[in-house]
């Protein structure tokens, strides 16, 4: 039998083979984009939710037919993929308004590679109570058209069932990360990368049996010794490749947390068992952290500060890091006017930031190697 | 037949009225300096955030930021202002009317005064901050940002549109419901401002005022539809600045009516902004180019007039039911039936109501081709050009381009490039005609 981590190796390389598997066996398969689609709602239909990826290593060669270069290029690979027929096991396609380029990629996608199933939530930018309860109202709108084109009805007990087997998941996957508080870190970050994506084209039963003999494997290693190498918190959006991670811990320095579209962003939060779940859903899904929501203002500067990123000063205190990269995908408006807040706040706490901005390509993520090597000198 | 190029000509034969819209954004500023030296309060704010009549109803004196980015293009100078926000740390991707905002906010904290020389007399210090998610991301993350700079009350509001797929049965109470609750979100945190409540008999007013200033609007374009085209859109760029920037006042509906006039007195006289019209071509989107606007003159130096455009009059005129006797709700409605205007439409034919938007112009404006404007750093009004080019050529054959380089960045425009496009273009249009 192959090890877990094996296991991880051979689902973080061929993405969606296991959901070919399943859909072969009669499963249906919903692909969706960013954090904002549940996972719950997708399982308790007894579908796998398959959450859509690009591609870092593959050139973008057919989706500028389609799709101007200006956009997100995290949208316009997965795109591209479509284009190229690598999302036609997809039964269903589900896009979060989460930003602009994402809410006309969805339409793009839609008139050019159509699933049977095409929906597309619309996510408040503000948050609120009247802002959550919109939300829950989307969420409510997209269980009918799914109830619509499956010609069944949604068990509410299924969708209870649901945010159980995912707070389970959230819990284990929380547990992982307390093994990066230790120096070195018993697992890296270019692992947790591996696991974390290798996690987002499964059934959550399997990824969680996963990630139980992943993390019986890591415990037994044996314990290196402190190597004082800079601990980096990581800031970004979508990190679907381990190619950057890898580049920053070959340079010399251990990833040791992250807030990131592809890390604790997704998975962090529990949803509360509310009575009605969709209550709990809808609160927990709207006040993900993420830049393209906006936190109501503050009295001061300071308070402002503190009410939006507190919970980075948290991680970037627990987990002891030194520094913090921003990676932040090009053309992403929303996580380019956020970066500069937040390095002006983890300043503020004294740690040093450099900010990077890439086109979501391992050709040209080399190059920010010197960039990253200075920063890291500059570290000690 | 070959296209012989035209002399150049800068004399512009649009509309008298569009030459007073200079003064229209003088006003603008000055209005909001004197305010600021009455004790008067002065508000950044956004365009078509579907909440301009609810500022004029509290008094308050809007300075639309994004306004001030595009006068800097025009008048060329918005260097200082990229350059200081990319030194801040903002991405040179970014889009750069929120660029220019943040260089100028930062420059005159650091310069502890308004930048010498900006354009109109520049910004004053506004009291507090209004930012809407109504067309694009970067309006409400924008004023977030600028609190690096200076910290006022900041308030954003929701406004939003279902998919074009949704039963609008299904989702229009719920879409109503929030736009309403956003509004009253607002108003709350505006009378907090201001200490005082909100008059809502004067909200009608403001409501009435700018439907009116919009029909006429309006009906402008549509006189536009005679043969030859009576205003290009070079006059459009500007005499928008009535119904975006003067929503809700009286000013607003007299420019236009003014306008108008003048515009109805051309068609029955049938003076044409060229003499010799040869083509006729529809602006299918995308903002401006600020920078270079005489390249619409230079079109024109090849008999290519640009009768009509997809840009800012967002939508046609709406019916709000009569059951609807709350002004607040009365903008909500609003908001919902201008969104969804041609959902029903594009779900019978092309899937976008976007296209079916540049199908109706084609069709009645009788245009000979299209040009759309891709900017590099607003996402918005970019993405999705393609795509709509893609769809349009499902339905008709006439040429179509698109043009690339940026609002206000010069860096992303080449002269040279766009000359040789645009002789591409006109000579597909000469060969159409032949045929
Ligand atoms: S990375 Fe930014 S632009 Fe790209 S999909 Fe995510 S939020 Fe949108
Ligand atoms: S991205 Fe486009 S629509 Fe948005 S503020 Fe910038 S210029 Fe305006």
């Amino acid at each position: 039998m192959m090890t877990a981590s094996e296991q991880v190796e051979k689902l973080y390389v061929e993405r969606g083979k296991r959901a070919r598997e399943l859909r072969k066996k009669g499963k249906k398969i919903i692909g969706y984009f960013c954090c904002f689609v549940p996972d719950e709602i997708i399982t308790a239909f007894d579908m796998v939710p398959y959450r859509i990826q690009g591609s870092q290593s593959e050139p973008i060669d057919q989706a500028d037919a389609y799709i101007e270069p200006m956009a997100c290029p995290f949208a316009r690979s997965s795109f591209n993929l479509a284009l190229k027929g690598r999302y036609d096991f997809l039964d269903g396609f589900v896009a979060p308004h989460s930003c602009d380029t994402i809410e006309r990629m969805y339409h793009i996608w839609l008139h050019n590679k159509p699933s049977s199933f095409n929906h597309l939530i619309n996510v408040p930018h503000m948050l609120g109570s009247g802002s959550t309860s919109f939300y829950r109202s989307e969420l409510a709108y997209f269980i009918k058209s799914l109830e619509d084109w499956s010609g069944r009805k949604l068990d509410p007990d299924r969708l209870k069932d649901a945010v159980r087997l995912y707070n389970r998941r959230r819990a284990l996957l929380r547990e992982l990360y307390e093994l990066r508080k230790t120096d070195p870190p018993q697992v890296s970050g270019t692992e947790i990368t591996r696991v974390l994506v290798a996690g987002m084209g499964i059934p959550a039963e399997e990824h969680i049996a996963l990630l139980e003999r992943y993390m019986k494997e890591i415990k037994v290693r044996p314990v290196p010794k402190a190597d004082k190498l800079p601990r980096i918190f990581i800031w970004g959006n979508e990190i679907d490749d381990i190619a950057f991670i890898n580049l920053v811990e070959e340079s010399g320095a251990q990833v040791v947390m992250d807030d990131l579209c592809t890390g604790t962003r997704f998975f962090w939060d529990d949803v509360p068992e509310t009575k009605d779940p969709l209550d709990g859903i809808a609160a927990r899904y709207l006040n993900i952290h993420c830049p393209r929501s906006n936190v109501p203002q503050m009295e001061t500067r300071e308070k402002d500060l503190g009410n939006r990123y507190g919970y980075i000063g948290q991680f970037v205190k627990d987990w002891g890091a030194d520094g913090a990269i921003f990676y932040i995908v090009r053309y992403c408006d929303t996580c380019e006017l956020e970066g500069p807040d937040l390095r002006e706040y983890l300043n503020s706490m004294n740690i040093p930031v450099l900010m990077v901005e890439d086109d979501y390509s391992t050709s040209t993520i080399g190059q920010l190697r010197t960039r990253v090597q200075a920063f890291l000198e500059m570290l000690g | 037949m070959e296209a012989k190029e035209q002399t150049k000509t800068t004399a512009v034969k649009g509309t008298n009225t569009a030459r007073k819209v200079r003064g229209l954004v003088k006003q603008i500023f000055q209005s909001a300096h004197e305010a600021k030296a009455q004790g008067k309060k002065v508000a950044y704010f956004m365009v078509t955030s579907q909440y301009d009549e609810i500022v004029r109803a509290m008094d308050i004196v809007p300075m639309p930021t994004e306004n001030f980015a595009g006068l800097c293009g025009a008048k060329r100078d918005m260097d200082r202002f990229l350059l200081k926000a990319e030194e801040d740390g903002y991405s040179q991707v970014l889009c750069s009317y929120t660029r220019i905002g943040l260089g100028f906010d930062s420059l005159r904290r650091e310069m502890g005064r308004i930048p010498e020389n900006s354009p109109d007399g520049g910004m004053p210090m506004p009291d507090m901050m209004l930012g809407s998610s109504a067309v694009c991301d970067p309006r409400f993350k924008w004023y977030q940002a600028v609190g690096r700079f200076h910290h006022v009350p900041t308030y954003s509001i929701d406004c939003v549109a279902p998919s074009v797929h949704a039963d609008l049965n299904e989702v229009r109470d719920y879409y109503i419901r929030y736009q309403k609750e956003q509004f009253e979100g607002l108003i709350a945190f505006l009378e907090k401002q201001m200490g005082k409540k909100m008059d809502r008999e004067r909200l009608w007013e403001a409501i009435r005022l700018s439907e009116k200033a919009w029909r006429l609007w309006y009906e402008i374009d549509r006189l536009r539809v005679a043969v030859p085209s009576p205003m290009p859109a070079q006059d459009h760029f500007s005499i928008m600045v009535a119904g975006l920037y003067y929503a809700g006042t009286q000013t607003a509906v007299d420019f236009y009516q003014e306008l108008h006039d003048e515009v109805k007195d051309r068609v029955e006289k049938k003076m044409g902004v060229i003499p010799d019209e040869k083509y006729r071509i529809l602006y299918g989107g995308g903002l401006p180019p600020w920078h270079t606007l005489w390249i619409f003159n230079y079109f024109e130096s090849f008999g290519a007039v640009f009768a009509i455009e997809n840009v800012y009059r967002g939508s046609d005129p709406v019916e709000v039911p009569s059951h609807v006797k709350d002004p607040v709700e009365y903008l909500a409605w609003r908001t919902f039936l201008r969104y969804t205007q041609r959902y029903e439409k594009a779900k019978a034919n092309s899937g976008n109501p976007k296209v079916e938007k540049l199908l109706e112009m084609i069709d009645d404006y009788q245009t000979d081709g299209v040009v759309f404007h891709a900017c590099r750093s607003c996402r918005a009004m970019t993405v999705g050009q393609i795509h709509m080019k893609n769809l349009l050529g499902q339905h008709t054959d006439i040429p179509m381009m698109q043009l690339v380089s940026d609002m206000v960045d010069l860096r992303d425009y080449s002269e040279a490039q766009w000359k040789a496009q645009i002789a591409a273009f006109i000579e597909a249009l000469a060969g159409r005609q032949a045929n």
